[in-house]
């Protein structure tokens, strides 16, 4: 099969650079050429299945990986988007240029920059001491508290917390504009602040019209996670090359596998956010 | 004051139409009883960019006044309704609340505006909430209410204005004219001293301007002072204590109802009266 070939070449590839960033194999393995092996063969599928547990723990690192970066991209972003609407002066042109070079920097490169020329233990040391900080102000938990963070993860994290905060600053600066201003008057008039009624009034509203975008934001985040495969974080698609390595015959059953793995997280929470979006609906709303 | 003011009897009988609810009601032949006014406006300037549309207003309305601002549209009504309010910033002039400078740099707008309840074109009732939400929220987060008061004062109002049905009714599920009682129950619940009306009706059909008019005429029974910019010229004549009648961001002409619509001063407001009429022939 052509498609079969051409993975395995490309990921080969990648493999035998030894002096690339991508290089991470450290022994090359006999190639096997993956046409005159046969795709999808019953050996294939069971060196999948007895190597699905390894898969599995790549996934949970994926999921783990999603996770703190849309939640960095969040934080970062509700309030950039924010200050694009109500916020003026420096801090206003700052956050939008901060915001056009991230949005126009493609991610890898962004993972790069903060995997090699960030400081990267400044971020992880403040990491670790607040949250031993949190423990001790909590007291005995069952939760251990880390006591380092992996580089590779913290970079990982940066990257794509930082680039999807560029972009979910720009699905809530879209959500807050919708809001008719005549809602942020209403609340001044009962004697809100404006801050208030920003609160109170706009942001609620401005939450669940950014429902829709923020399903995109979330897919393109878990999809995205397997660019650390590049810093060498053994996330979905790097242990999924690392079993490519072990046994170059099943490049395919491994690549339909991991695909099926990534369908089933974007599709579960994106079914799981299209229920959130439709509970948390304003009745008779039909925008 | 840049416009003639009428202080004849005309405008008593419409105090004693309004009864016991008002302080002055004792005696309505004696000219002292009036006291100071409660909303005052002295030479009010205010223009968007190159624009100017209040050029010098001064006007001054007594507690229990109804005064009904009409004119043209691009007059400056709805900009005087809000510079009131505070919700537009004026270039110069002075806005007195009582005793209280309204326009003075140490006056808290957030403390006028609770006094000053307002009523809009638009409705603007907060979408994501129910009406009797929409009516606790200040109360809760403004007045910090307990949620039981709020909501047994919220409760009150619908009722006021003949919605305790729909207390648990979303704006998206509320015609037009319900989606305005609300405006105005939300407005009321805050004790407001006067309440602005900026064309309270002109979203609503006909049949639906009705239901809004009622409860309007029902607060202006209660002694409510009322500044209302509206078109409905039947709610001007019935419970206007005065008419203003503004054109090109200045007073041209104030005066009881019965005077300004049948014998105006002015060949401009008679003109205004006359395509008005036509218009809702």
């Amino acid at each position: 099969m052509d498609l079969t070939l051409w993975l395995g070449q490309s990921l080969a590839a990648l493999a035998h650079r030894p002096d690339g960033v991508l290089a991470v194999a450290e022994t090359v393995p006999a190639l096997v050429d993956p046409v005159a092996a046969g795709p999808l063969q019953v050996g294939d599928w069971e060196f999948v299945a007895a190597n699905a547990d390894y898969l599995l723990g790549g996934t949970v690192l994926t999921v783990l990986l999603t996770v703190t970066s849309l939640v960095l991209g969040f934080l970062l972003g509700f309030p950039a988007g924010a200050i694009e609407v109500y916020g003026d002066g420096v801090l206003r042109t700052l956050v939008r240029k901060f915001g056009v070079v991230l949005r126009g920097t493609p991610i890898i490169v962004i993972m790069i920059f903060t995997y090699y020329v960030l400081p990267i233990e400044v971020p992880i040391n403040a990491i670790v001491a607040v949250l031993t900080a949190v423990d001790a102000a909590l007291g005995p938990t069952p939760f251990t508290v880390p006591t380092s963070v992996p580089d590779t993860f913290m970079a990982a994290t940066l990257a794509l917390g930082f680039r999807s905060a560029a972009y979910q600053s720009q699905i809530f600066r879209g959500a807050l504009e919708s809001i008719d201003e005549g809602q942020l008057a209403a609340a001044r008039s009962i004697g809100m602040s404006r801050l208030e009624g920003i609160r109170h009034v706009v942001v609620p509203q401005a939450l669940r019209r950014s429902v829709p975008g923020f399903q995109n934001e979330f897919t393109i985040v878990l999809k995205d996670t397997s660019i650390a495969f590049a810093i060498g974080l053994a996330e979905l698609l790097k242990r999924s090359h690392d079993l490519f390595l072990q046994q170059t015959t099943a490049v395919l059953e491994i690549v339909l596998f991991m695909s099926l793995i990534y369908f089933v997280l974007t599709f579960a929470v994106n079914r799981t956010l299209d229920y959130g979006s439709s509970y948390f609906a304003i009745p008779g709303d039909s925008s | 004051m840049t416009a003639p003011r009428t202080d004849d009897g005309d405008g008593r009988t419409a105090d004693e139409r309004r009864g016991d609810g008002d302080e002055r009601t004792g005696s309505p032949s004696s000219a002292t009883a009036a006291t100071d006014p409660l909303l005052r406006v002295e030479n009010l300037h205010k223009s968007y960019g190159a624009e100017e549309v209040l050029r010098g207003v001064s006007l001054e309305i007594d507690r229990g006044d109804v005064e009904v601002l009409v004119g043209p549209s691009g007059s400056g009504k709805s900009t005087l309704l809000q510079c009131l309010n505070c919700l537009t910033e004026i270039d110069s002039g002075h806005i007195y609340l009582g005793d209280t400078e309204v326009t003075a740099s140490d006056t808290d707008p957030n403390e006028i505006r609770q006094q000053i309840g307002m009523v809009f074109q638009d409705i603007n009732l907060f979408a994501h909430l129910t009406a009797r939400k929409n009516i606790t929220l200040g109360l809760r987060k403004v007045r910090g209410m307990s949620a039981d008061a709020a909501r047994e004062r919220a409760d009150s109002e619908l009722d006021r204005v003949g919605l305790a049905d729909q207390a648990d009714s979303y704006p998206a599920q509320l015609s037009g004219g319900q989606k305005q009682r609300v405006g105005i129950a939300r407005a009321l619940a805050m004790d407001p001293e006067v309440m602005l009306f900026d064309e309270p009706t002109s979203a609503l059909d006909p049949e639906l301007s009705n239901e809004v008019l009622t409860v309007m005429d029902e607060l202006v029974d209660e002694g409510m002072t009322m500044v209302v910019v509206t078109h409905e010229m039947r709610f001007a004549r019935g419970a206007a204590s005065g008419i203003t009648f503004l054109a090109d961001g200045q007073i041209v002409e104030r005066g009881p109802p019965e005077r300004l619509f049948e014998n105006p001063s002015h060949e401009r407001t008679a003109q205004f009266f006359e395509n008005i009429s036509h218009d809702h022939d």
